[in-house]
């Protein structure tokens, strides 16, 4: 594969389908980072999160539904014939009741991850790990395969290797000796969740080879990335153009998605739960505390000096959520701006001009 | 299309407004005398807080009055000035609003914080907001989306029991309460009886003419909000099945004139009863909402916290959609429906977002035809009287030719 497969697969993602069907490597759809990729690499699937970009949002909703799951729902129902079987989990309420709408909408089989809300209890531990042996089960009877305990202990250490490789890369951005460009850095997370998952090490590798660089970032405004799941380089590459680099973020497609590894002794299944469910939540999940922490923690370890809250328009948690990350800031010194869009491609240049004035102001001194 | 005369609502269903002034007058009585107050979202295990001597507040319930009492907007503009985005739940920003103005009115503040996510995940990020912003203990529980008949008997089912056990441990040590079975075993009894009693009440909507209407329907539900397991709740809906009888016996209709049919699929436009009014003005009677069932559950007082359990886990939105279709589709043909009312709530998205899926499901299965209606519950400001009623007229019409 060529060493920038990785730009390519993240600007369009559905380029990778056709070599798929051809390689006859089945492909299970998923939704979000609570889904283990592990339980589906397995069963001998690829996997595949189902992005919003190329899609308008589904007529099938109403238009003050999160038009970021719309769109996700546009292209699970476009693109069905590529996909073995999909997986969803039970975040939000709009991604909760897309599984509704596709149960009457396809002919495909759809499971539903329910991941209990409250992280923190012991209870929901114990209710998640039989929710994932549901979902193995599944998966088998969708593909006519059995999971195999080794199959499922390989595939912990190939992401745990991903996982790995995309925090060390992270980390090497620390100190002031920023390294590799930000908006490169996301291409590269992005392009994991549909490359295939045994050769992506590789690719990161390479690609890390190639662009790893002393870079001079003295004029550059260092932000913070708060939100969801956020597929769009192009924001990345403006806010590079303005001035800005983002050093840290919580999203659910960056640092939320390979923070923590899975421990590969002991039960795997118990080992996959705890790791999913006691990683830093989601903004639909509790508990509010430990995603505050880690937006503290991030913030501090990357000497940010400003928080971007980008959030899709009617992405209800993360409305909730900003109220108080923003009053933690205020009393930690840190400023911080929120931007919504409903269509981010097309809104474009109001949301530079609200990252341009935010960065001004920070390049000012805040 | 020529009005009807004056419509109007049971003698019964006017005696809510006092009930609910004694409600709250009772809640703050009990805070005066040092005992907990929880904050419930609604279908949480109201019987078990009773039976803890807690007692119980409903913020939506709050929430709903304040729309129809034209008092909510001061609450909703605090949120938003607050930071809360006008796109959230209306309930949520009108409990975030008061939580916010000092929480001295109707509700007393909360020594603790409850909810078990079902009907939406906004209960989780809206008690995380009041613990931020109160400072009082927070309890989230979970009752997993039930996915097949199934699993009101298996892993969720169990998960659930034990987090009403938790539930207890946990008010035990922090209230210093003791729990008694044998109070939770009367509650239990005495909420089965009002739901009983409430199933009867909206059976006898399949007479025609209908004997009670959406007016009364939307109100009569209180004392199934917070007041499940008291006496209170077995005497109102004793004497509102008494004259829903009668009114049964006497062939006597909500409205005078019943032409057609209707169901109402979504929480009530709380600030708009006149819509419900408009519709019957013109002829059109409410007969069936699956918001009105949802209050309902039958409990075994031989297993107590499973059957709470079961309650909170099988509520109307929390069930699968094969399930929920299938019970609407039951419904329509029981009550020999007309034509569905639609509504698409801006506030509640968890009800909304596969309702034109589960329309067209109707109207193909059916042939019932649908109005849809965008509006909010709560929020007063989102409300497009004229348009509403034009598409009303427009959706009667149609009915009219049929």
């Amino acid at each position: 594969m060529e060493c920038d497969i990785y730009n390519k697969a993240c600007q369009k993602p559905e380029l990778l389908l056709d070599f798929y069907r051809e390689s006859k490597v089945p492909l299970i759809g998923y939704s979000c980072s609570y889904i283990p990729e592990e339980l589906i690499i397995a069963v001998g699937a690829q996997p595949y999160r189902i992005p919003d970009l190329e899609a308008e949002r589904s007529s099938l909703t109403p238009n003050f539904v999160c038009p970021f799951a719309a769109s996700v729902l546009s292209n699970m129902l476009r693109l069905e014939q590529y996909f073995s079987a999909f997986v969803l989990a039970h975040t939000c309420d709009p991604m909760w009741r897309i599984y509704d709408i596709l149960k009457k909408k396809i002919r495909k089989p759809v499971f539903l991850l329910r991941v209990p809300h409250n992280t923190d209890n012991p209870l929901s531990l114990q209710f998640f790990k039989k929710e994932l042996i549901r979902l193995k089960e599944f998966l088998e009877e969708s593909l006519g395969v059995k999971m195999q305990n080794d199959s499922l202990k390989k595939s912990i250490k190939i992401c745990n290797r991903n996982r790995k490789l995309m925090k060390d890369l992270y980390l090497s951005n620390l100190n002031e000796n920023y390294s590799i460009d930000s908006a490169n850095r996301f291409k590269l997370v992005l392009s994991g969740f549909w490359l295939p998952r045994e050769k992506y090490s590789a690719i990161i590798e390479n690609a890390c080879a190639k662009f790893r660089k002393k870079r001079n970032i003295q004029n550059k405004v260092k932000l913070h990335l708060s939100g969801t799941a956020l597929y769009h380089t192009d924001l990345m590459e403006r806010i590079r153009e303005l001035g800005g680099i983002v050093v840290s973020d919580d999203l659910c497609t960056g640092s939320r998605y390979f923070w923590d590894n899975v421990e590969e002794d002991g039960d795997p299944i118990s080992a996959i739960a705890y790791r999913y469910l006691r990683r830093t939540p989601c903004p639909s999940h509790a508990p509010l505390e430990n995603r505050l922490e880690f937006i503290k923690f991030m913030i501090s370890k990357f000497k940010a000096q400003g928080v971007l809250i980008i959030t899709g328009r009617f992405c209800d948690p993360l409305l909730y959520d900003s109220v108080h990350i923003r009053e933690m800031l205020t009393r930690t010194g840190v400023p911080s701006a929120v931007v919504d869009y409903e269509n981010l491609e097309q809104e474009l240049p109001r949301i530079q001009t609200r990252i341009e004035t935010f960065i001004e102001m920070l390049g000012c001194g805040g | 299309m020529k009005s009807q005369k004056r419509s109007s609502i049971l003698r019964t269903t006017k005696k809510i407004g006092d009930l609910i002034m004694e409600y709250f007058t009772k809640a703050w009585d009990r805070k005066n005398e040092g005992k907990p107050i929880a904050w419930v979202t609604v279908f949480t295990p109201i019987e078990l807080l009773y039976a803890l001597d807690i007692t119980p507040v409903a913020p939506e319930h709050f929430a709903a009055m304040c729309s129809a009492r034209g008092l909510i907007l001061d609450f909703l503009e605090k949120a938003e000035k607050n930071g809360y985005s006008q796109t959230l739940c209306s309930y949520s920003r009108c409990g975030l609003g008061y939580a916010l103005s000092g929480a001295a009115g109707f509700m007393p503040p909360p020594d603790l914080l409850l909810t078990f996510r079902n009907s939406c995940d906004v209960y989780v990020k809206w008690w995380q907001s009041l613990a931020m912003h109160l400072k009082a203990p927070l309890f989230i529980g979970e009752a997993p989306y039930v996915l097949s008949e199934e699993d009101l008997d298996g892993y969720a089912l169990d998960f659930t029991v034990n987090q009403l056990e938790q539930l207890i441990k946990f008010a035990e040590e922090k209230f210093k309460v003791k729990f008694d079975m044998e109070n939770l075993v009367k509650r239990v009894e005495l909420s089965d009886i009002a739901s009983e009693l409430w199933l009867k009440i909206l059976n006898l909507r399949r007479v025609k003419p209908c004997p009670l209407g959406g007016r009364d329907s939307a109100s009569d539900i209180f004392p199934l909000v917070v007041l499940q397991g008291t006496d209170d709740a077995v005497n109102f809906y004793r004497e509102l099945l008494a004259e829903v009888n009668e009114k049964v016996r006497k062939h006597e209709g909500i409205i005078e004139n019943e032409r057609f049919r209707l169901a109402f699929d979504g929480i009530w436009i709380w600030h708009a009863f006149d819509m419900i009014k408009y519709f019957e003005e013109r002829g059109a009677v409410f007969v069936y909402e699956p918001y009105s069932e949802a209050w309902a559950y039958r409990l075994d007082k031989s297993k107590p916290l499973e059957s709470i359990a079961r309650k909170i886990l099988a509520m109307g939105l929390n069930i699968d959609i094969d399930l929920r279709i299938k019970n609407f589709m039951d419904r329509i043909k029981k009550y020999d429906v007309d034509g569905a009312i639609i509504f698409s709530n801006r506030s509640c998205k968890t009800w909304s977002a596969p309702q034109i899926v589960t329309a067209e499901i109707l109207n193909k299965e059916l042939n019932v035809p649908y109005l849809i209606i965008e509006a909010d519950m709560a929020d007063p400001r989102q409300y497009a009287k004229a348009q509403i009623e034009n598409r009303i007229d427009a959706f009667l019409e149609t009915l009219e030719e049929r």
